[in-house]
């Protein structure tokens, strides 16, 4: 007996992701999903830019890794209401694990939610968690051949952050390239050279995630 | 990479039409996987097959459709397949506006089994 089926295998997550969206939009929440290779400096951006926007701007923070607590520690120190996820070895974050952690986090006094994923440039990219936008950072110590080599992450992200730019001048590394490569596969890509260590071009992302506020 | 998690929701999937179909036991699944799903048949099959022990869906075969990337052009504004799981440029005139059309489909399409 033959029984007809024909269901999207990424329907589960696609729902919650949807009721994830529709729970943070009620309250007003922008949710955005961070995602980079381990190292590239999704903690270290993430804690400027709290340290930087956070007097005009609540934060809250869900934090992705396999194992740890070390980035969740870094935000907690910031004041910061943080949740800690622990995949156990997934190399994603998905919609259900959003889903079960949000009830911890203080919705009803958070502008800006930040979701910073499992370091990993392959498979964050396919699984929407109910954010309002997609980020990437590439830090240029990764080298310009990556937008070519990890297309969908380039291609699903509204920005892309090209990170640790102060360190070009040590480096065989092209910003141009990176830049020329990312805008052919997502034209409509924002793209911003920054150095999350010292500051350099985040005016710019800050402008950026400004407009992204609901209010 | 994660064919674990995907063999999970896919043992879902037909554990759910296989009880609402009164089919006591699986026999085969039928997926349907585009080439820029990022999802390699071989390892499902591997986590499939070990998902599947101890359910009705034990020792199912997994027939695995794959779809090809495809896409519009916008510059030559003609249909085409691409060779490789992603697609730089149109691969008729080597433009870099297009549209993907296909490859990137993870369904189940259908399943057969015993009551």
């Amino acid at each position: 007996m033959k029984v007809k089926v024909v269901t999207n295998i990424l329907k589960a997550n696609t729902r919650i992701a949807e009721e994830n969206r529709r729970v943070l939009h009620e309250r007003g929440i922008t949710t955005i999903n961070l995602m980079s290779s381990p190292g590239a400096g999704k903690t270290t951006l993430l804690a400027r830019t709290i340290r930087d926007l956070g007097a005009r701007i609540r934060f809250g923070v869900i934090e992705g890794d396999i194992q740890g607590t070390h980035d969740a520690e870094v935000i907690a120190a910031l004041g910061v209401p943080v949740i800690q996820i622990n995949t156990a070895g997934g190399c994603h974050l998905d919609a259900n694990m959003v889903q079960s952690v949000l009830p911890e986090l203080p919705l009803e006094s958070i502008d800006l939610l930040v979701i910073e994923n499992v370091g990993n440039l392959v498979c964050p990219a396919e699984f929407d968690l109910g954010e309002d936008a997609k980020v990437m950072l590439l830090s240029i110590t990764e080298g310009d051949d990556k937008p070519l080599k990890y297309p969908r992450m380039f291609r699903e992200c509204e920005a892309l952050l090209v990170n640790k730019v102060d360190l070009a001048p040590h480096l065989d590394v092209s910003l141009e390239k990176i830049r020329v490569d990312a805008l052919g596969l997502n034209p409509a890509l924002q793209v911003f050279e920054v150095s999350a260590r010292g500051g350099q071009g985040l005016d710019a992302w800050y402008a950026w995630l400004e407009g992204k506020l609901k209010h | 990479m994660h064919e674990l998690s995907i063999a999970l929701s896919v043992l879902d999937i037909v554990r759910t039409a296989a009880a609402e179909s009164g089919l006591a036991r699986v026999t085969t699944v039928r997926l349907r996987i585009g080439r820029a799903s990022g999802v390699q048949p071989d390892s499902l099959r591997f986590a499939f097959d070990c998902s599947t022990a101890g359910t009705p869906a034990e020792g199912a075969t997994l027939e695995i459709e794959e779809v090809p990337v495809g896409g519009r052009c916008d510059s030559c504004e003609k249909d085409f397949t691409n060779p490789e799981p992603y697609v730089l440029a149109c691969p008729l005139c080597g433009g870099t506006r297009f549209r993907l059309t296909t490859g990137d489909e993870l369904h189940v399409l259908d399943l057969e089994g015993e009551p």
